[in-house]
């Protein structure tokens, strides 16, 4: 009974919405086809599940160039052995902690994309990650991320509060922006945290009502964005969620995020963009070799990504799994046998859409005159070019021009990470 | 004289212009939302009595207002009986633990011991003290202009408490470097800042030295930080410093500037933890040539010439507006009018950028109290949390939990990685979670609730919340609201804490 009302109470507030009283959603409201029929079936779409690397990752003990006696010489003490290496293509593997992506990387659902990073030089991880997330290198006065402006512009799927999600207790900027988007620090407690349900319920409307009559600002339209999204979650039921096959996610914030995300897309609610962070890649000091300190990060990574991807099963064709960081590091180590700030660094790419099976983007090599700056691994992909890739040809945008002001990602300059 | 007619006016309750008066109390509610943490029940109506501008005079006056109950609430923490050098001690002893721990681990390949042994537990603990302490003092204390001011500064002079040295440097930075200083002058809020081991850790410059420099001894603590073999000038401080805590984006320094500011920097530096981790000049590491910077010449002076580039910097027309804006944006609205940015600018200019005159000339200018502006603010998610608190008599303890309340929100208190600081504006603190999050803590300190007593009447239930929660400015859909939700509740308890919870999570509380 109660539920409903509620329905019907905010179908009735959404029709007054979209007589045009809110600038703001009226364009959702009249792209709303998918709503309806969100709980009914599961049409085509795409979905983009992107990890931020924060600290910059060492890209070459990531992907390693172990064909390049270059990286050898230049890294007596942390360089992977060519041993330990799992193999890819003869000239590029992949660390050692990474071997349960090998069997993605052999059924062509994972790429590498290598010397891949910003035009801008700056080496700060603040500037950089500023960079990465605006979308706009060199401009710090941009105000919204890239995500959010892609969902401001391809409205025509803009129709759920859950198509942009950053997993984390704040929007991360790189979905900050005027189009809606929602962060989520654990999918169980989303909502009114009240233990018995129908007192949940009855102050979910309680509140509902309150924030109906604050008028038409941000306060209105987020708190109706987040009612939405409680009621979709509720309709979804995902509190009695268990991994598929037995997955087992590792132990830890990363693997616990994937869970959740891979929760959030198995309901149905039409996540569109994902968002979560990932960090501790700083390792200015004994970052280690095939064991160690980024080696235990990057096993975790490569457990959580595997874990994910059989979680998910069949439904992996339609997603893209990306991982960024702010740049690369220094591709000789240093004297705490560490590396600090570099440049360019190598993004995975992981799904049924990618064009896997290979390391893409032009390898520059690592020789001193091919360096850039003289010590670090040159960009030859500018990351607005891969990620303009994977939007146009994955999630399908139309603009990219307005999602990366300033530059136009261009067709001839994509690596071909997103299959024909 | 502008802003004495502007006083006058709002002594005898007269706002300037057309738009209508604020009542005494309006004046009285509005000036403890922007200048306070709230208002606690019947202090609106204690600070109409003692009139608005009075209050405000005592209030800028922080040092005579007397404070026993925080300084007796402060003895609690622990964290105010060590000094830097204790933390530095601890500090390092636990990152020698962990590497140790680590080698271990990669020697066994088991890092089971290591979760369980957590070397930094100490550390974490400690943040989540002074994230409490914060709100301690946000809550109780009488000189809540001080305190409002101490979390502007913390905020102007961003400092990540999660990176590296700065775990340990950050109590020291809040105690010694910014408290003191939050209603002084600018120029020595400045240099403190500048001279902190903190912020001197937290935006690179312990590590930067002149090109081709040399120091005297092995250097590797120093090394530590971050650029390893390839030494030189590190700009961030440089940059920040122009960009974010003096000039602003637009204010007109170059590429050039930057550098020649960071090469005046050169040496500042931070001492070894077992020396006190203590601010330290090393003259080897400093570029001995002169330099240039907006078209003013330096001359190489060692540690001086960065002391006298800060006062040039503190006291640039640049400075003084940018500044000025961002003050306004916290007190008055998120887009300040010009009228109060330019009455800020004007005191900072006559008084040297004396804090207090600054402060002055902003609550005495009439863009503070046109009604356009009142309750027009969302509350960020600290002024929201301790505004509740306030107002509910809830009494905050020395756990975790309100700290843990303000993070969930997307405010958690000194871990902010980026150098900006918090955002002020709306757009910034109100997503759909967060407000979920907002509702959620209102039922949760409603159930704490001091302020309201059990009265079986739902109608001077709903008034007496409106009165001592809100100073009488609940609004009338509000009050329609919860009384509806109030039918049929029977018990006076059940029906106190529902009442208070959707009062505090909803709309209208969110607004200062």
């Amino acid at each position: 009974m109660t539920i409903s009302r509620r329905i019907f109470v905010k179908d009735s507030a959404l029709a007054l919405v979209s007589f045009g009283l809110d600038p703001l959603f009226l364009p959702r409201a009249v792209f709303s086809p998918y709503r309806r029929l969100s709980s009914l079936t599961v049409p085509y779409r795409p979905e983009l599940v992107c990890l931020f690397q924060r600290g910059a990752v060492d890209g070459l003990n990531m992907i390693v160039p172990h064909g390049e006696g270059a990286y050898y010489q230049e890294r007596p003490r942390i360089a992977i052995p060519a041993n330990d290496v799992v193999d890819l293509d003869g000239h590029f593997g992949l660390h050692p902690s990474l071997a349960p992506l090998k069997e993605l990387w052999d059924n062509k659902s994972l790429a590498a994309i290598h010397a891949v990073g910003s035009p801008d030089s700056t080496r700060s991880h603040f500037d950089a990650q500023d960079y990465m997330e605006t979308g706009t290198p060199g401009v710090k006065s941009t105000a919204d991320g890239w995500a959010n402006r892609y969902c401001q512009h391809d409205r025509e799927h803009a129709d759920t509060p859950f198509r942009a999600v950053g997993f984390g207790p704040q929007l991360p900027r790189i979905l900050a922006g005027s189009a809606p988007s929602l962060a989520i620090d654990d999918l169980q407690a989303f909502g009114l945290r009240v233990p018995q349900e129908a007192a949940r319920d009855r102050l979910t409307r309680a509140f509902e009502e309150l924030y109906d009559g604050a008028g038409t600002g941000l306060l209105a339209s987020s708190s109706r964005e987040g009612f939405e999204a409680v009621q979709m979650l509720k309709r979804a039921n995902p509190t009695q969620y268990v991994p598929a096959g037995g997955v087992e996610y590792p132990p830890g914030r990363l693997g616990k995020t994937l869970l959740q995300i891979a929760q959030l897309i198995k309901a149905d609610v039409g996540v569109e963009i994902a968002f979560a962070d990932c960090s501790g890649w700083d390792t200015h000091v004994n970052q280690g070799s095939s064991d160690g300190q980024l080696s235990t990060r990057l096993r975790e990574l490569g457990l959580a990504l595997a874990a994910f991807n059989k979680d998910l099963g069949e439904r992996m064709s339609n997603i893209v799994v990306l991982t960024m960081s702010e740049f690369g590091r220094t591709i000789r180590e240093n004297g705490n046998s560490g590396t600090d700030h570099g440049h360019a660094t190598a993004m995975l790419a992981l799904g049924g859409p990618v064009n896997g099976g290979r390391v893409l983007g032009r390898w520059p090599g690592l020789g001193v005159e091919q360096r850039f700056e003289g010590r670090d691994v040159a960009v030859t992909t500018d990351f607005r070019d891969l990620f303009g890739e994977i939007l146009a040809r994955h999630l399908g945008a139309t603009d990219l021009g307005a999602v990366f002001p300033g530059y136009v990602p261009s067709p001839t300059r994509f690596v071909g990470a997103i299959r024909g | 004289m502008l802003s004495i007619v502007a006083t006058l006016c709002v002594l005898t309750a007269q706002a300037p212009g057309v738009a209508p008066a604020l009542t005494p109390r309006d004046s009285a509610f509005h000036a403890l939302n922007r200048l306070a943490y709230g208002a606690r029940p019947g202090e609106a109506d204690s600070v109409a009595k003692v009139g608005v501008m009075r209050w405000i005079e005592q209030q800028l006056d922080a040092d005579h207002i007397p404070d026993s109950r925080l300084a007796a609430r402060e003895r609690e923490f622990k964290i105010l009986d060590y000094d830097r050098a204790d933390l530095a001690g601890r500090y390092r002893d636990a990152v020698q633990e962990r590497q140790r721990l680590q080698r271990e681990a990669a020697a066994t390949g088991d890092s089971s011991r290591m979760r369980g042994a957590r070397p930094m537990q100490e550390f974490r603990e400690l943040g989540g003290e002074l994230q409490q302490l914060a709100i301690v003092r946000a809550a109780i204390s009488e000189r809540q202009l001080r305190e409002v001011m101490v979390d502007f500064w913390t905020n102007h002079f961003n400092v990540f408490v999660g990176k590296g040295a700065d775990r340990f440097l950050l109590p020291s930075y809040i105690e010694e470097t910014i408290r003191p200083r939050a209603l002084g002058r600018f120029e020595d809020l400045l240099i403190a800042t500048a001279r902190s081991p903190a912020m001197l850790f937290y935006l690179d410059n312990a590590q930067s030295v002149a090109p081709g420099s040399s120091p005297p001894g092995p250097l590797s603590a120093l090394r530590r930080g971050g650029t390893g073999v390839r030494r030189g000038i590190n700009e961030n401080y440089a940059r920040e410093l122009m960009e974010l805590h003096t000039l602003g984006v637009d204010g007109g320094y170059t590429q050039q500037d930057v550098i020649n500011v960071a090469r005046m920097f050169t040496g500042w530096s931070i001492e070894q933890p077992d020396r006190g981790a203590g601010f330290v000049f090393h003259d080897w590491a400093h570029d001995q040539g002169d330099k240039v910077v907006l078209g003013q010449k330096f001359k190489s002076d060692g540690e001086d010439e960065g002391i006298r580039l800060l006062k040039f910097l503190a006291n640039q027309h640049a400075t003084m507006h940018h500044v000025s804006a961002k003050l306004c944006a916290r007190f008055v609205a998120d887009e300040p009018p010009d009228g109060c940015v330019d009455a800020a600018v004007a005191a900072w200019q006559k008084t040297h950028g004396d804090i207090r005159a600054v402060l002055r000339a902003i609550v005495t200018s009439p863009d503070f109290w046109t009604p356009q502006v009142v309750r027009a603010k969302v509350k960020t998610p600290f002024e929201f949390v301790v505004s509740a608190v306030r107002a509910a008599g809830v009494e905050p303890d020395d756990t975790p939990r309100l700290a843990q309340m303000v993070a969930r929100l997307g405010e958690p208190l000194y871990q902010q990685p980026a150098p900006t600081g918090y955002a002020e504006t709306e757009a910034h603190w109100v997503n759909s979670g967060a407000l979920l999050a907002r509702m959620n803590a209102g039922l949760v300190i409603a159930k704490e609730c001091t302020s309201i007593p059990m009265i079986d009447d739902h109608a001077q239930l709903v008034d007496q919340i409106d009165q001592r929660l809100m100073a009488g400015t609940m609004s009338p859909h509000t009050k329609t609201v919860i009384l509806e939700q109030l039918t049929d509740i029977a018990d006076p308890q059940q029906a106190k804490t529902l009442a208070v919870g959707l009062a505090l999570g909803g709309p209208d509380f969110q607004k200062q």
